[in-house]
Parts: C-alpha cells; structure tokens; sequence
C-alpha cells in the first residue's frame, strides 16, 4: 500500500478537530447541569419494518467462544465460519445456517455492512469475520454489486486494510474522508441540539443509510470506551452514521448518554438495523475506543450475536467489566474525579486513569428508548459451542 | 536476475512512486535535519490520499476530489488542474511527456504533462489505486476489479488482460519480461508481462496491499499476515519471511544489502536481503503504512511525523513533528520536503 502512509487515529482525530474547533479533548468550562432538548428528525412517512431494532428476537443474546478462533492475534476465517453459522442457529432457531440468514435477508435486498475500523490496525472489525457475512449474504442469492461495506471514515476503513482484504466486485465506500469533511449525509435527517453552546448543532444521517440499503448488519466490536463506558452495536450504529457527534464531549463530559439511543430510535436506521454481529475476537477492556496498547487487549475469541442491540451492549459491558475486575483496574461505573486525568499518555497507559466521566448508562437508557432490553435477568444470554 | 535500476532521471525529478521503478526510494543525499518552515503551501480542495510526483520544477499532486494539480514548486502556485470523472487515491506516473493515473471510477487516465489535456483514457470494472508502471512503452496497473491491465502508454491500447484471484492495490514490479506484485487474495503473483499469463503465484496468510520490491532474484513484500516475505523470483518459492506485530501495507525499499519496511506494529524494520536477519528495528508511530524513502545513509519514513534514521543502526537522526494530519508520502528533493496532508493542503518544507 503506497499511495499514503497514515498516523494513528489518535493523532489524526486530535489534530484535524482542534483546526476546526471540535477538538474533544476541549476542556468543558463548568460541568454541564442538565441534558438539553434534543430534536430528533426522521425520514418524513417512513413506514417501520418489523425487522428493525430490537428486531425479531427482542433479549436474546447468543454468545459463541472458541479459543483457536484468534492465535497470536490472526483470526482464523476457517474457525469463524462454524462460529458464526452455529451462533445463527441458534438465534433463530432454523436448522441451517442459510435458512437463519433468510429471516433476514432476501436476494433482492440491498445489503449494508457497517464495520467499526476506527481502532484499527489493532482491534477493528476482523476483515476474516465480515468475509464470512459477505459469503453468507451472497448464498441467499445477493448479488457483490447490492453488497456495501461502509463506515464513516475512509482513512481508518484504509488502516484497516478493508480495500484490499475483502472479495472483489462488492462496495468499500468511506463515507467521508476525515473529520470534518462534508458530503455524504441527507440534509433532512438529523439529531439536533447545543450541548457544550457549540455553533453547528445538528447531526445528520448518511445518505447511504438514508436513500443507498435496505438492510444493514452491524458489526461493532468489544471495547471499552473512554466517554460511553463502551462502544458496542448501539454506538457503532449512532456515531457511527451520524456526522458531527464529537461535540458531544468536552472532556472530562459526554452526552454520549442519552445521544447513542436517541439516534439509533431515527428512522430508517432502527428499521434497516436487521442484525447485530459483535465481533469479540479481541476486546479492549481500557484505553479505547483508539488504543494500540496490546496490554489492554485481550484476545478471547468471542461472537455476540443478536437483534437486539440493547441487550448484546448489556452483555458486553459485563464482559469488559468482568475483565476489569480481574486486572485491577476500577468500573466503567465509577465517577470518581481522581480518575479523571487530561493527560492522554497517563490515560492510554494507565487503566485506572480516564479522560471522561464514562457513560455506560447510554445502553439502558437505549432500552427505555424500546430499543431493546437491558436488564439482566430478562436477557437470553445462551453461551454455545461449535 | 540483475539488479533493476530504473530510467537515468535528472536528479531532481521523481517520476513514480518512491522515485523510480526500482523502487529505490530515492538513494540521493537528504537533509541532514529537520525541515524548519514552509517555504509555501497549496489549498488542492480535497483530501491528499496519494504520494507527490517531481519533474521539471512542477509537482504533480492527485486528490481525493479528482484532481489533478501541476504545482510551480517555486512559487507554489497552479500551473494548470484536470478533473477526472471519480475520486482519485492513486499515485501519478509520468512517462514521456504524459502523466497516468487511476480513479475510483474505474479508469486509467493520461494527461499532457505540459497542460493538462487529456490524451486517453482505459476503463476498469471497479477503483484503480495502484500506480501505473511503465517499462518498454508498455503502462501495467491492477484494478480492484481483480485484474491487470497491460496498455500502450502513448495511446492507451489495451495490449491484454489478465484476471487474478482478488482486488488489487498492490502497485507491480515491472522487470523486463515478468510482472511482480501482491493480491488481495493472499497470494503473490508472476504474470509475464509479454502476455499476462501466470507464471508463479505464492500464497501467504492473508490479503496483500504492499507493493513488491525485486533485487538479486528475490521479491520483498509484505502481507497483512504479519509476516514479509523473499521470495525466488524465479521459482516463488520462498526463501525466508521475518514476523512482525501486525500487517504489512509498507512496501519495501532498498539500500545496498538491506531493505526497509514498515509494519503496523508501528516499528521500521531493517533486514539484510539474503538472509532475512534482523539488523534493527526502530518504533517510530503507533502505526505505519508508509513506504520508506532511501538516501545516502538516512532512511526517511512517514509515521507520527517524519523520521530519518541511519541506516547502519536505526538511530533516529531527527524527528519533523509534521502533524498527525500528514498522510502522504513524501518527496525528498535535496534541501526540500514535499508532503500533502489528509486535510488537502500541500507543502514544501525547507
């Protein structure tokens, strides 16, 4: 690849948002009293889909471990395969892989993979898993010309390598090229509201969620989040199809609880969103969603999958919360200022240490939103084997 | 196999990716320090995805918007401008008073070096991205389309088409009678390039996006299975491959016995070419993709700014904190860095 070298979204993100004013590692000037008003605007007559979140299997969480799925941090696509039919199976109850597909996806649909590249190289949506969902999505009869592989930003989608590992004839399309860059969004869909007094106060939808697929499968993978406590399929979907969200930050606070939820409730997104695949074959339990740290990114090899986005975010805040635990470092939970450090290399290596109060309250709140169901004891979290 | 060494160019000029066909990278004296000002910057509207190209004090600059930019490198200022019919990631080629390069439309373009007219165009059935090649009037560039297209440089006549295993944005290795270069389906391949048939492929552990250097019938190239690999040039059989933190979009450039790479483990690697042996490697980002560039001593690499390091030991010589917007390859022109960034601006620093 040499038509560009690239440096860390880390660096990128912070250099490109502090010309345009949107840095979020602004400091807030005093702590924010209350959530503002926040208008939600949605395709105008959009007839909802049964489909769309929480979908057709509402609480139900299947979550599939195999070890060997990931080695020395290479995901094996031969190992993925097994998983990711028999987690199908299970979800929909069919009794083959294809037939699990099909209570989704038609032949003539056109079919959206949304992928979460932004903490590439070192944990992004594996290309070995979403070569799986494309050859999946082509046995229904889908034609690689109706197949979209997208993300918000193009030079992460590069990092990642996405271009050059996926099948031909099928769509990588970059929404836009960097922060900031306009094109690519519909002017009539859009969140809006002031949270930090900021001048532009609207998020739009992107157009190719708007006008492009009929179907969209989310495939968020497991981190931790330094502002929403995690970033799992509710905040893949919300941040990562409407513009103009990092404002909701100015360090050490977020709005990204209640926005996540709020978005993901804005037709057609709810309606397209038909299924939910977390890729768990790494997981950052701290210094994301950006870190290239290995030492905070373990390697256990899970799928999550799911229709219902709230619940699948529940049961991976309680596995990063678990790893958590088990090193030491304190809850996505805690408030406690202490905590709270403006120094990003302090952060990014020490877990104890964030840059935000964390807001893992985004995922519940979602829930009251009808977007899924966030309590515990009525999730059918089922834990299977190949 | 002999050693590939290019067109002779005057000094100055930088005519492909990392200078020359041989991938050489360059191999002339660079600044022995920091680069301290800009001596001016261009506005090309859009995102700068691709590297710079030199030749008769005017740098050629592609960007994402569809633009091509023909800069005075003096004053800094436009000399003329072509709009293609897609967004534009590839890095230009010159060839005999024309400039070649691919868009995500799917065609290959060229245009008059001296005013930006067009002369021909080739379509491709998805993104060119890759930099066309030209050895003996021939232009050789793969498409994401999974093929690779062997066209007459001065008319744009398709001499042939050969369809390999998965898309392509591996720029290839043009020796005089084989074709070099990496695919998206694992594999590297060795087309002949009088006909575009098959003569090797080697298969590694995933996808490849690195661009293949050839020196003493050995193909260097790296693949996003971590590893880099030598491989005979004339059988494929490999010789050695060295194991990196990650993957390796890096493409490799030479110095005497050694080639340089980057990894995505964020470290530059220096391995003595017949063996594979380690000499150094030295973390200069979180990431790198760029391809090295080479000069007398100092290898110059794009990563959390711009390094030069010696090239005996890997000691960081200095260190251009260019911003983290930078995400082109640099040209190295005696006393003067050319660099475009992510944000589109273009520079010349001095």
């Amino acid at each position: 690849m040499d038509r560009r070298t690239f440096v860390k979204a880390g660096c990128i993100g912070s250099a490109s948002l502090l010309m345009q004013g949107l840095d979020p590692m602004m400091r807030a000037e005093s702590a924010p009293t209350a959530t503002p008003p926040i208008e939600l605007h949605g395709l105008p007559d959009y007839k909802p889909s049964p489909l769309g979140m929480p979908g057709l299997f509402p609480a139900r969480v299947i979550e599939i471990r195999e070890a060997s799925a990931i080695v020395r941090n290479r995901v094996s696509q031969p190992i993925v395969r097994p998983m990711l039919e028999r987690a199908m199976k299970e979800l929909t109850g069919e009794a083959s892989a294809r037939e699990a597909w099909a209570r989704f996806i038609q032949a003539s649909d056109i079919v959206g993979i949304k992928i979460n590249p932004s903490g590439a190289p070192a944990c992004c949506s594996s290309p070995e898993l979403v070569r799986e969902i494309i050859s999946s999505v082509q046995s229904l009869g889908v034609p690689a010309r109706n197949i979209v592989v997208y993300d918000r930003y193009s030079y992460e989608m590069d990092v990642g390598s996405y271009q050059a590992l996926l099948p031909a004839g099928i769509r990588i399309v970059g929404i836009q090229e960097a922060f900031g860059s306009g094109g690519g969004y519909e002017s009539d869909v859009y969140c809006d509201a002031t949270f930090f007094g900021e001048w532009e106060t609207r998020s739009y939808m992107a157009s190719i969620v708007v006008h492009e697929v009929n179907k969209i499968i989310n495939v968020p993978t497991m981190k931790d989040h330094s502002a929403s406590g995690v970033t799992g399929a509710l905040k893949n979907l919300a941040y990562g199809t409407f513009n103009n969200v990092a404002r909701t930050h100015r360090a050490p606070y977020s709005f990204t609880n209640p926005l996540i939820g709020l978005m993901c409730t804005v037709e057609p997104l709810r309606s397209k969103s038909v299924l939910h695949i977390m890729d768990g074959m790494r997981q950052v339990w701290h210094g994301g969603p950006l870190t290239q740290v290995q030492d905070f990114i373990d390697q256990p090899g899970v799928l999550l999958v799911a229709t219902d986005p709230v619940a699948m975010d529940t049961i991976e805040m309680e596995a990063i919360e678990k790893t958590r635990r088990e090193r030491g470092a304190p809850s996505v939970w805690q408030h406690d200022a202490k905590s709270i450090t403006a120094n990003t290399e302090e952060f990014q290596h020490d877990a104890s240490k964030n840059l935000f109060y964390r807001q893992p309250g985004h995922i519940a709140a979602a829930g009251q939103h009808g977007l899924g169901i966030a309590d515990l004891k009525q999730i059918d979290h089922r834990v299977v084997s190949v | 196999m002999k050693r590939e060494t290019g067109n002779s160019k005057p000094a100055e000029d930088w005519p492909t990716l990392l200078k020359d066909n041989a991938r050489s990278g360059g191999q002339k004296p660079y600044p022995a320090r920091s680069p301290e000002r800009a001596v001016w910057q261009f506005r090309a509207g859009g995102s700068v995805r691709s590297a710079p190209i030199l030749k008769d004090g005017n740098l050629y600059v592609t960007s994402v918007a569809g633009v091509l930019h023909a800069i005075d490198i003096i004053t800094g200022t436009s000399k003329w401008k072509f709009q293609a019919g897609g967004q534009v990631h590839a890095t230009p080629s010159l060839f005999a008073g024309q400039i070649l390069f691919g868009s995500d439309n799917g065609k290959v373009y060229a245009v008059d070096l001296h005013d930006g007219t067009q002369m021909w165009e080739v379509p491709t059935g998805a993104e060119v991205w890759a930099s066309p090649v030209i050895r003996n009037g021939v232009a050789f560039f793969g498409s994401a389309d999974a093929r690779v297209y062997a066209v007459e440089a001065a008319s744009g006549k398709m001499r042939w088409v050969q369809e390999i295993g998965g898309r392509i944005y591996s720029t290839i290795y043009a020796a005089e009678r084989q074709l070099y270069l990496g695919c998206g389906d694992g594999k590297v391949y060795c087309l002949d390039s009088s006909s575009g048939k098959t003569l090797w492929s080697t298969s590694t552990g995933n996808g490849i996006d690195s661009s293949p250097a050839v020196v003493d019938d050995l193909v260097l190239i790296g693949s996003e299975d971590f590893f880099f690999y030598a491989i005979s040039a004339t059988t494929g059989q490999v010789r050695w491959k060295y194991e990196t933190g990650l993957g390796i979009a890096s493409s490799p450039a030479i110095w005497s016995d050694s080639t340089f790479f980057g990894s995505k483990d964020g470290f530059l690697y220096a391995l003595e070419i017949q063996t594979g042996r380690l000499r150094w490697k030295t973390r200069v980002g979180e990431v790198v993709t760029a391809p090295p560039m080479i000069g007398d001593g100092v290898v110059c690499i794009q990563a959390s700014g711009t390094f030069a390091l010696d090239t005996a030991n890997g000691k960081i010589l200095w260190r251009a904190g260019l911003a983290g917007a930078i995400q082109s390859v640099p040209v190295l022109a005696g006393e003067t860095i050319y660099l475009a960034s992510l944000s589109g601006e273009v520079y010349a620093l001095r």
